[in-house]
């Protein structure tokens, strides 16, 4: 099986994601900017929380969210959470990279099977690359905290 | 008063529903039960007989497609939201041929959830 790249209009699939779940379920929107190359070597998740979806079927890599406490802290606050435990922000960190994935098959259709979120807290060697391609940053604000999409995928060509 | 069984792996998801229906929102609806996978909703619901029933798809042990077809035999009179990530139109069709009533993609706001229960109710 041959795999290609992730093409500009696959990156803009989660972007698109990632305005949506923010404008529809805190109804504020987030500024999202343009996705950049992880370098080579460079980490992939490198804040608080990060919550990882493994992505198979005609597809191999995975996407992953990677927030800060403070975002999480709030977004669970506009969801009307009273309580903000560490198990709380795990949850919601992947439930996040869950949605993201999902709304992708509108793109991609069923044939992107996405796994149940890993969530874990700062950086983790645990993450091991399963896609060759290189991977990319989606960068956005909301309510003045930045964060990040991760997406590392090979598309089956 | 409908009772409610709520399916999500999720904690903050099964809390935010429980909250949505808790705050009169929809209206002739209580929780019954909550679960956090296919097998544990099956187990609850031989116990509780919920009328109606929100389910995710993507969850560990079994997920709920199988989920929906197993209720689908057991309790054929309950009706069944599914409230998921997966945007795909084959995924919506295929729960609802497996027995589903509905669908409401993750993220929804509170109106969006509330207006799909009533309908599910009706």
């Amino acid at each position: 099986m041959s795999y290609r790249s992730l093409r500009p209009a696959d990156i803009e699939v989660f972007s698109e994601a990632i305005s949506h779940f923010f404008a529809t379920a805190t109804s504020d929107p987030a500024q999202v900017r343009s996705a950049y190359v992880i370098e080579r070597g460079d980490p992939i998740l490198w804040n608080d929380y990060n919550g990882v979806i493994n992505v198979d079927g005609g597809f191999a890599g995975c996407v992953a969210f990677s927030a800060p406490r403070s975002l999480l802290s709030h977004v669970l606050l506009r969801m009307g959470e009273q309580d903000f435990t560490d198990e709380k922000h795990r949850d919601i960190v992947g439930e996040i990279a869950n949605i993201l994935s999902g709304r992708a098959r509108r793109h991609f259709g069923e044939g992107l099977s996405i796994s149940t979120p890993a969530a874990f807290c700062g950086r983790d060697n645990a993450v091991t690359p399963r896609a060759r391609s290189t991977p990319y940053a989606i960068p956005f604000r909301w309510h003045g905290y930045d964060a990040d999409l991760v997406v590392h995928l090979d598309v089956l060509a | 008063m409908n009772r409610l069984l709520i399916v999500d792996d999720s904690l903050v998801m099964r809390s935010r529903i429980a909250r949505l229906c808790a705050s009169g929102a929809v209206g002739g609806i209580e929780i019954a039960g909550q679960a956090a996978n296919g097998l544990e909703a099956i187990e609850v619901a031989r116990r509780i007989t919920p009328d109606c029933v929100t389910m995710d798809l993507t969850m560990p042990e079994m997920d709920g497609e199988a989920c929906i077809a197993e209720l689908a035999g057991l309790l054929p009179e309950a009706r069944i939201l599914v409230v998921s990530a997966l945007s795909d139109k084959a995924t919506a069709l295929r729960a609802i041929k497996k027995g589903a009533h509905g669908f409401v993609h993750k993220p929804f706001s509170d109106a969006q959830l509330a207006a799909a229960l009533k309908e599910l109710m009706q």
